[in-house]
């Protein structure tokens, strides 16, 4: 995986098609902050703050889902990477995760035999999981301050 | 003391079993559950819940993910409903595909509520509530 500093998504690689959505998607914060913290309501009184353990779940799992992907996107195994895309697009969307969620559904979606395609839309999903993983990070520490 | 224990036989436990492989969600499932007063009963795939549903029948209602590992939520609710102990607990399901093939089809499975990801806390509250509340009505009803 490679932070989101390191790397520059080139939009040319993005398949056809793609490339104007995915455009307008980068402009876009990688968490939605206020869909984020809207699960506070959730919180129990019992001393955890539930957006951090919500945010240390979410950032162990997506990390191995995103691990999964990417092998069966090398593997070219299309029932592996497709039901980790699933998983990871249901808890990215509901925690406001939505690029990764967005970069998920066209994993979904995209034709099994197109793996060249499949390959730079993995490359995008790590690149705005990178994104992502730093935003949270940085929610978490300021809770923790 | 004999008024504590019958009203302990009365009204038992809340309890309710979640599955879902997704740990984000399993957390906000009994987060949910906890604020309404429910004690959660916490499977990590389906064949998890499989195996507590073969050893325990006694739950108010139960929430499964539709995709997990080894079991999925679909399968699990044939099982229950194919099983004369388990048969009257309400199921919700929970999933990210929106598809109303698979909605529908989880219905004829015998589910009784279908939420769709993303879901508001509200939703997710509000779902879980009428899902607590189905399940004590059977109870009463038994």
């Amino acid at each position: 995986m490679f932070s989101a500093r390191e790397k520059t998504m080139s939009f040319d690689q993005i398949p056809t098609g793609e490339k104007a959505e995915s455009a307008s998607v980068i402009t876009n914060d990688a968490v939605n902050m206020e869909l984020l913290s809207t699960y506070e309501e959730l919180q129990l009184n019992d001393g955890s703050d539930l957006i951090v353990e919500l945010i240390d779940l979410y950032l162990v799992d997506a990390a191995q889902r995103v691990s999964q992907i990417r092998e069966a996107a090398i593997a070219t195994e299309w029932v592996s990477l497709k039901k980790a895309a699933h998983s990871l697009k249901g808890g990215s969307a509901n925690l406001g995760i939505l690029q990764v969620a967005a970069t998920c559904e066209k994993l979904e979606r995209i034709d099994s035999r197109d793996w060249q395609a499949v390959a730079v839309l993995v490359q995008f999903l790590e690149y705005e999981f990178a994104r992502a993983a730093e935003a949270l990070a940085a929610v978490r520490q300021r809770r923790l301050d | 003391m004999q008024n504590f224990r019958a009203k302990l036989r009365e009204d038992p436990p809340r309890r309710v079993l979640v599955a879902d492989d997704d740990p984000v969600m399993r957390l906000l499932v009994t987060n949910v559950l906890k604020q309404q007063g429910c004690e959660v009963v916490v499977a990590n795939d389906g064949r998890d819940a499989y195996r507590i549903l073969q050893a325990d029948s006694q739950f108010r209602a139960a929430v499964f993910d539709m995709t997990m590992p080894f079991l999925e939520g679909l399968d699990l609710i044939r099982y229950m409903r194919s099983e004369n102990r388990l048969m009257r607990i309400p199921i919700m399901m929970i999933s990210a595909e929106q598809d109303i093939k698979l909605m529908a089809s989880s219905f004829s499975a015998g589910a009784t509520a279908f939420l769709p990801k993303p879901f508001t806390p509200e939703q997710l509250q509000s779902a879980i509530r009428m899902l607590v509340r189905t399940g004590s009505a059977i109870r009463s009803a038994a």
